[in-house]
């Protein structure tokens, strides 16, 4: 996997519009919690679809976890025809949702988000009370596990007014 | 975070008050040192620190998977 910065960068330069989501965005916002892909919730315009597969192109993006000689492009029309993609690339694992549990779609999602200043960029980093509530709504165990720590950093940041 | 936001947080970690979320959390089992220590890095720091924890973590689990079949 590259380094994070260097995948923000990528989407960041491509003027993509997303969120950064799920486990990178609770490490981002101070938790210890480890995941292995980078989640992240994108606009569905035409253009904003265009940009995200021009940008992913040179990365070679694959379906994770497809049967091995699947055709699989990801292209405007692929993404336009579907809604969720898991994805290995050259970066690393990326995920790229339309919508998330408990909060709605992108527009929702952007709302429910912290700007963050990383490595000079400003990042769309879905805050904890944003991910408390994916997480309760996602209701899986391995969300439902991870929400005391959510809601224990959401109140140290709250009461030291922490970044 | 400032040194006044550090004391803040360093007394709030250890010494959660009674029935708060972060009470909670500790009994939970979460190591409210680990998250003091991310508070003390820029977010910057903390995407820097994503790959290699990342990676860290993957080596870790390879080792268990290899001792497990060893």
């Amino acid at each position: 996997m590259k380094e994070l910065p260097e995948i923000l960068k990528t989407l960041y330069d491509a003027q993509i519009d997303f969120v950064v989501i799920g486990g990178a965005a609770m490490h981002l916002q101070g938790s210890a919690y480890v995941t292995k892909d980078v989640d992240s919730c994108y606009s569905r315009t035409p253009q904003n679809i265009k940009r995200l597969t021009a940008a992913l192109k040179p990365y070679h993006p694959a379906l994770r976890g497809a049967a091995e000689g699947l055709a699989f492009v990801f292209d405007a029309r692929t993404v336009t025809q579907g809604m969720n993609f898991t994805l290995s690339t050259d970066l690393g694992d990326l995920n790229f949702l339309a919508e998330v549990a408990g909060l709605g779609s992108f527009e929702d999602v952007k709302a429910a988000a912290d700007t963050q200043i990383i490595a000079a960029m400003e990042i769309l980093v879905l805050s904890l009370v944003g991910l408390i509530k994916s997480k309760k709504a996602a209701g899986r165990p391995k969300d439902l596990y991870v929400v005391p720590e959510l809601e224990g950093l959401e109140l140290l940041k709250r009461k030291t007014g922490a970044k | 975070m400032t040194p006044k936001q550090r004391k803040l947080a360093y007394e709030l970690i250890t010494n959660p008050p009674p029935g708060s979320k972060l009470a909670a959390a500790k009994e939970w089992g979460v190591d409210l040192t680990l998250l003091y220590e991310n508070l003390l890095r820029t977010p910057t720091e903390r995407a820097q620190s994503f790959a290699s924890t990342v990676r860290s973590f993957n080596a870790l689990r390879a080792e268990e998977k290899k001792t497990a079949l060893g």
